[in-house]
């Protein structure tokens, strides 16, 4: 009897984790079946499980006959430039919170903290009335300025936490052997911060990579827009090429999921820290 | 020093300046504007369509989020049992957080679609309905809404839920089990008291943020004729700064978005200290 009732929870448990799978992989599982079938096959009623003709025909219409290619290499210029900034800005920061004392250095951290109460909506108005004023509304310079403002309080709040964790110790002791504060950093201090670095250069990369109201408002050219917003207009003609668009979809998708599977082991440990915003 | 004035100047700046341009009068695009005082913020309170997205926005928060903390510790709890495969279930089942909030929305309303739709055509066909469901049609759009947001951010839950769990001594568990103590009685009286902190953590963060998001809701409503209904908060912020141009205006609703997010920390901090001295 007992045997028989630890079965049927091991069963159920079992049953759990393959609807847990399930529900996040067959939407997207459908999303490339469907890139793959050609336009007729797309609306067929029954539909197709698995395509019966596969076709790279969409992908092919959506590298030649749109913009994709454009809205691909702005998202990644963009969000490049915006790792760039968070995290020369960021370290500096970090580096200057942990190091150096000074009056209310622990109020800033706290400070921080509360700015996680801010989404992009609520700065998108000053912002936008801000980039109108400073002349560079419809240019990547907005957008990398906006992503970085937004980005870099919880950018440092990670890496202070990793720069915490890096004994203050090493640093005294390439500084008594000679070294000076910049080659300390150089090569004790930057070594050991780099699993955090690449965290954080992460993080803020996806941020950027996945935004959609920061360019929608500060874009207007469309040989400027970023993916989001170039997909969006793609899917928003009168009649949905939905081959088309779940093409799109997995290009857009691809980039994402190949950083988050390499930095999957960081996630965990960077979540303790307050690594994760959306 | 000069990084973090920088940063100060990066973030605080903007809002600052939404507080100031709260008490203008200021067309989005031209420059001209005029002082109003407390103008916007009075014309806000006697607005019907304020108070509609509030409410929209109260419903849509509160529903996610407390159904985001019921999938998600559940998730987490068979994602913490020992199975094979189980770090590529863990990977996997964090997906739909990842993809980008456009892909995520494009694949639903494709899955959602009325006429070719998967699931109008499953539900159809195994006769759990007569008639597809229009999901997108202003009766079941917030519907819909809702249980696409959840799967895109239960995943967060999920993670945050199962790194706690890892840190629960096993011998917890064992000095249970030795004194006869059930599954039910271990989940409810270690299990439970354990995870108060992330769930404490988790909530707060969830709230505040379904409350303010503007991506999901907005790209979830464009173009399938819905107005009203999906007209959050955030939608509403957006909608008058940048369709009606009042920039002033849009302003005042942030700040307004701002103190009440405030508030309501507040009254939760507030709520969770006095159980926590009821506890001790």
């Amino acid at each position: 009897m007992r045997r028989l009732y630890a079965r049927l929870a091991r069963a159920l448990l079992y049953v759990g984790i393959l609807g847990l799978a399930a529900q996040a992989l067959l939407p997207l599982l459908w999303m490339l079946s469907t890139s793959l079938k050609p336009p007729r096959e797309v609306l067929a009623t029954p539909p197709t499980l698995i395509p019966a003709a596969p076709t790279l025909e969409n992908f092919a219409r959506l590298l030649n006959q749109t913009a994709f290619v454009s809205y691909f290499l702005n998202s990644m210029t963009v969000a490049g430039l915006t790792v760039l900034l968070t995290m020369a800005v960021g370290s500096a920061g970090a580096y200057s919170l942990t190091r150096f004392a000074f009056p209310g250095r622990e109020s800033i951290a706290r400070l921080i903290l509360c700015t996680y109460m801010f989404a992009p909506i609520m700065i998108v108005v000053p912002i936008y009335i801000l980039a109108r004023r400073a002349g560079i509304v419809d240019t990547h310079t907005a957008l990398v300025l906006s992503y970085s403002s937004f980005c870099l309080p919880f950018s440092l709040w990670l890496l202070r936490a990793f720069f915490q964790s890096i004994p203050l110790e090493l640093e005294e002791a390439a500084l008594v052997d000679g070294a000076g504060r910049l080659r300390a950093l150089i090569y004790i201090v930057a070594p050991l911060a780099l699993p955090g670095l690449i965290a954080t250069s992460i993080f803020t990369f996806t941020l950027a990579w996945n935004d959609y109201i920061f360019t929608r408002i500060l874009i207007i050219s469309d040989e400027l827009k970023t993916l989001p917003v170039g997909v969006q207009d793609l899917f928003s003609a009168a009649v949905v090429d939905w081959g088309l668009v779940m093409a799109a979809g997995m290009l857009i998708t691809i980039p994402a999921l190949a950083f988050f599977m390499a930095v999957q082991r960081h996630l965990i440990a960077g979540w303790g820290t307050g690594g994760l915003k959306g | 020093m000069p990084a973090l004035v920088l940063i100060g100047a990066l973030i605080l700046y903007p809002v600052a300046y939404a507080i100031w341009l709260s008490f203008f009068d200021k067309h989005s695009f031209f420059p001209a504007s005029r002082w109003v005082g407390f103008g916007n913020y009075d014309r806000l309170l006697g607005d019907p369509e304020f108070w509609d997205s509030l409410w929209k926005g109260v419903v849509y928060a509160a529903s996610t989020t407390a159904l985001q903390l019921v999938l998600g510790v559940v998730s987490a709890l068979l994602l913490h049992h020992p199975f094979r495969g189980r770090t590529a279930a863990r990977a996997l089942v964090l997906f739909p957080y990842m993809i980008p909030t456009i892909v995520a929305v494009i694949v639903w309303r494709w899955l959602l679609n009325e006429t070719f739709g998967l699931v109008d055509y499953t539900l159809v066909a195994w006769g759990l309905v007569r008639q597809p469901i229009v999901w997108l049609g202003v009766d079941h759009i917030m519907t819909s809404l809702i249980a696409m947001s959840v799967w895109q951010f239960t995943p967060f839950v999920t993670l945050g839920v199962l790194a706690r769990l890892q840190t629960i001594p096993l011998e917890l568990y064992e000095a249970a089990r030795v004194d006869g103590a059930s599954a039910w009685a271990r989940f409810r009286y270690i299990t439970l008291p354990q995870l108060r902190a992330v769930m404490f953590v988790v909530i707060l963060l969830r709230g505040i943020w379904m409350f303010t998001k503007f991506d999901t809701v907005w790209l979830w409503g464009e173009g399938a004729g819905a107005g009203a209904e999906i007209r959050t908060l955030p939608i509403y912020t957006y909608m008058r700064t940048f369709t009606y141009y009042q920039a002033g205006f849009g302003a005042a609703l942030s700040v307004i978005m701002f103190l009440m997010l405030m508030a309501a920390t507040l009254v939760y901090f507030g709520f969770f200290w006095r159980e926590e001295e009821a506890a001790a």
